[in-house]
């Protein structure tokens, strides 16, 4: 009943006797709506003022870019009532002729938030505004508009119409969100700043149209576009400086702007930014290089694909398998010219054929499942474990433990330790399985670009890299000049070669971190066990020679350590690494308040007749973390969600549960976010929107409580 | 290691970054301190006009489109007007640039010029036509008016708005630092600009459409 009166009162009071609400202009229709239908004394409500433009023409956000002007509006309030100052939607960008705008076409509403005093009086709430913006096409002209808007007082709010509240809704959900992750800026030597948001474990190739909009003229250009990457560290987006001629600030405030695809469709999300100046945080890239490499060509890219190869004879885990054959080299000091050069042209056809290998998985892999990203092989915990192992026994024979040469079989080094030719492409294959994990982070840029491109420039830029990698000993091989300048042979060689084990061990430590991200702690004995297993092999098969009987039965008993340590990565396969998002450091997905999902679980609870809320998510699903906070985290909703005595379920879908997969399967989805209400008894779940607010939960909660009445 | 990033611009090979021209948006704007990008014009009396020609004496650079309301809101307040006048009274070369495109907003053929010139009553050195937006270009003008100083060096030493209230409210001028102003009696007294670089105001330049 008390409704109804407040209904009719703002019936009444929404006629045209108390001042306008709606402006139109030759270009905008503005009109100022509030989300309330009467005012409660002392509580905040929101007022907005929606601009509908006409079509191709756009205002302006609170930085308008590079010319233009923000709307302005200016209030008139009773006594003792504050006005916020207005909360923005998410800007566009608009380039008007090679000058960039930062605005809204079609429709923006801003949004501003009016508290009352607790001692308002009268019966009527009286707000007035004169508001200017600026619209523009190719031309641009300045407007204005007076507003009047006048609510009942009332002792209870109470909400407007529910078309306002519609408009209202939306406005919001266009607002950005709070970002979620800290983010921190950089300025390079040019005087460029770099921003980084630390959002980690996110996928890049679900990720596109990044954009820093900043949030004031000055620090930062408005730039055409950015050159924004995604990777390990988060979002990293090299900016330009502004034209301030003031200091860069302690803190750079902006939104960011990012695309993430979904199994269902694009989603375009944004994020308020406040980053924080990191004087220790000196970007190497300048923007005039990011830029440039944008511009790439394949020729430049080959050339700096051969270079980056050069370089790689240098990391850590390279270095000794080429010193090896260095030293191996000046051994065979005194040999034929001709024995010499197609030692060297066989290690390069090892490289080759390798790196042509790689580009052949590369392409076959992106041939069907569309992208990938380097380093996907990582990603197998069996894969890091077997290199460890490699780089162990590698490290093993450098330092002495046992010797190329006889009919030892081992590790791939077997084949590497015959002589002449196949021995000599061996090295380059094992040169070339040696180098990718240790290279990975300092080839990503030429990898990634060699992964956009179509298949035969793919190709090329792989076997440049494996041609820069060749070429120091292929050079070596076949100039007599430089064979001349080697030192003699002696026991330095020795020492050099034993020395060159530590890297190699270091090697193995690091890729036994790497399966630790991988698998968790657990990972550690079954690398650290299989060694001592491949070591304790070895040194069986040292022992002795001939056909006798003990020799056979340490052969045995040599083969059986050797599959124990190969059956540890076995046993890695099937413990997946679930356990990463457990204890690594990348885990994302928070249980706070949440059952984990499982089916036992969810029949379970729809047979008991309740209701259930699954939600299924990934740490990097930027989307499912918005929907969280925005609205299944929210006050109201965690409150809603109680009182229905709502189950929630979330399921971690960072590492492809195999099980959630097929669930998606089974409803049609190809991936997160996905949201499963069960109403009490029912059989099947509604399957709610992918992008979710409060009021659409809150709606689903009151639909199941009138149903109980 | 899982997921290695592919940054996809961020440089491989430590030291071997190459400075590559960058392709950047040509509203890149000279840098302050630094010579003046130079220029030659004709003027709406077909006289012609060399930056080079004018060292020793200080310039300010105005970019202009009549019927933008920013531009309007100072030539109907007289402000741009008087400060012309001001600064020739100085000695100062006023060149106010019409850097629309051919066929766009503000664009003028020298007639038209010399007639606005007459009836706002202007008092610019020249309005120089830039009907290829070129002069704009080399300034990286974004807005009309956008004003540029340069010293009797040749060097650039103020870039930005006319004023520092972004608006078009006529009202506003008076209560506005006019920072173009101030920057030139500083430039006069051989003093450094205090305000050197500030927000630009105004429609944006129009620039020739591409030929999409």
């Amino acid at each position: 009943m008390k409704r109804l009166l407040a209904l009719l009162l703002v019936l009444l009071a929404a006629g045209p006797a108390f001042g306008q609400t709606v402006v139109q202009t030759d270009n905008v229709r503005a009109e100022l709506l509030a989300d309330v239908a009467a005012v409660k004394p002392g509580e905040p409500f929101w007022v907005g003022l929606r601009q509908t433009i006409r079509p191709k023409w756009h205002t302006y956000w609170k930085n308008p870019g590079e010319s233009g002007l923000p709307t302005e509006i200016k209030w008139t309030l009773p006594e003792g009532v504050k006005a916020d100052p207005i909360v923005w939607p998410t800007p566009h960008l608009y380039d008007i002729g090679g000058v960039i705008n930062y605005g809204f076409q079609n429709e923006a509403m801003l949004l501003v938030r009016i508290t009352p005093p607790a001692n308002l009086a009268g019966s009527a709430f009286k707000l007035a505004a004169e508001a200017n913006w600026l619209v523009c096409e190719d031309v641009c002209i300045p407007e204005d508009g007076k507003f009047e808007l006048s609510l009942p007082i009332a002792a209870a709010a109470t909400p407007a119409a529910r078309a306002t509240r519609a408009i209202f809704d939306k406005a919001r959900q266009s607002v950005p969100t709070e970002s979620p992750w800290p983010a921190r800026y950089g300025v390079a030597k040019s005087g460029d700043p770099t921003l980084i948001v630390e959002a980690k474990g996110l996928k890049p190739e679900m990720i596109r149209d990044v954009y820093f909009f900043p949030a004031e003229w000055g620090p930062i250009a408005s730039m055409a576009g950015q050159t924004a990457s995604v990777g390990a560290d988060g979002i990293r987006i090299p900016l330009k400086r502004g034209d301030a001629k003031t200091a860069l600030p302690e803190r750079l405030a902006g939104t960011l702007v990012l695309t993430e695809k979904t199994a269902d469709g694009e989603i375009r999300q944004a994020f308020d930014v406040s980053a924080k100046l990191d004087p220790a945080f000196l970007p190497s890239s300048s923007l005039a290089a990011a830029e440039g490499n944008e511009q790439l060509s394949l020729v430049e890219a080959l050339l700096f694909a051969l270079l980056g190869g050069l370089i790689l004879n240098l990391m850590p885990c390279v270095f000794p398998v080429l010193a090896m054959k260095a030293a191996g080299f000046v051994a065979l000091a005194g040999h034929e010219r001709s024995a010499m050069r197609r030692d060297g042209l066989a290690y390069t056809a090892g490289v080759l054929v390798s790196f042509a290998a790689m580009a052949a998985v590369v392409v076959a892999i992106r041939a069907s499942v569309g992208e990938v990203s380097w380093g996907f092989q990582f990603q197998s915990p069996v894969f890091s474990l077997l290199i460890a192992y490699l780089f162990f026994v590698v490290g093993l024979n450098l330092s002495g433990m046992f010797e190329i040469g006889g009919r030892f079989a081992g590790v791939g080094q077997g084949l590497t330790a015959r002589g002449g030719a196949t021995g000599a492409f061996f090295t380059g294959v094992l040169a070339v399985i040696v180098a990718t994990p240790c290279t990975v982070p300092f080839m990503a840029a030429a990898l990634g670009f060699a992964l956009s491109q179509p298949a035969p420039q793919t190709i090329a830029v792989l076997l440049a890299l494996g041609l820069g990698l060749a070429l120091p000993y292929l050079v070596l091989t076949t100039t007599p000049a430089l064979q001349r300048l080697m030192p003699r042979p002696g026991p330095w060689m020795d020492r050099l070669r034993q020395f060159l084990a530590f890297p190699m061990y270091a090697s193995a430590v690091w890729m036994i971190w790497v399966l630790t991200q991988q698998t968790g702690a657990d990972g550690v004995i079954y690398a650290l066990g299989g060694m001592i297993l491949i070591a304790f092999a070895i040194w069986l098969l040292r022992i002795g020679s001939g056909a006798s009987l003990a020799m056979w039965l340490r052969r045995g008993l040599a083969a059986a350590a050797v599959l124990l340590a190969f059956g540890a990565a076995l046993k890695l396969e099937d413990s997946p690494a679930t356990a990463a998002s457990a204890s690594g450091p990348a885990a994302g997905v928070n249980f706070d308040g949440w059952e984990r999902y499982s089916r036992e679980r969810l029949n379970q609870a729809v047979a008991a007749g309740k209701p259930v809320f699954v939600d299924f998510t990934a740490a990097w699903c930027i989307t499912c973390l918005v929907n969280e906070r925005v609205a299944l985290e929210t006050p109201a909703v965690r409150h809603g969600f109680e009182q229905a005595g709502v189950v929630k379920l979330k399921g971690d879908w960072t590492n492809r549960d195999p099980e959630i997969t097929s669930l998606l399967k089974d409803l049609g989805r190809a991936g997160v976010p996905l949201y499963l209400f069960w109403a009490p008894g029912a059989e099947r779940p509604k399957i709610l929107p992918q992008v979710l607010t409060e009021s659409l939960i809150l709606t689903e909660l009151s639909s199941i409580q009138q149903a109980k009445r | 290691m899982s997921n290695i990033a592919v940054p996809r611009r961020s440089l491989m090979l430590g030291g071997a970054v190459v400075a590559l021209m960058p392709a950047m948006s040509f509203a890149a704007s000279p840098d302050l301190g630094k010579p003046a990008p130079l220029f030659t014009a004709v003027d709406s009396n077909g006289k012609t006009w060399s930056l080079a020609d004018l060292k020793g004496k200080v310039v300010v650079i105005e970019t202009t489109n009549h019927d933008c309301p920013y531009v309007r809101k100072h030539y109907s307040a007289k402000n741009m007007q008087t400060q012309q006048r001001e600064a020739a009274a100085k000695g100062v070369v006023w060149l106010t640039s019409a850097s629309s495109a051919t066929g766009q907003e503000g664009y003028v053929t020298a007639q038209q010029a010399n007639e606005l010139t007459r009836s706002r009553d202007a008092a610019p050195a020249a309005v120089l036509l830039d009907p290829q937006s070129k002069i704009a270009r080399a300034y990286g003008a974004t807005v009309t008016p956008h004003m540029y100083i340069i010293d009797k060096t040749g060097t650039l030493v103020y870039k930005g708005g006319i004023d520092s209230i972004p608006s078009a409210d006529i009202a506003d001028i008076a209560k506005a630092k006019q920072y173009v102003r101030v920057g030139l009696d500083e430039v006069l007294a051989g003093k450094p600009v205090s305000d050197s670089s500030t927000r630009p105001y105004g429609c944006s330049l129009k620039y020739p459409r591409t030929s999409s």
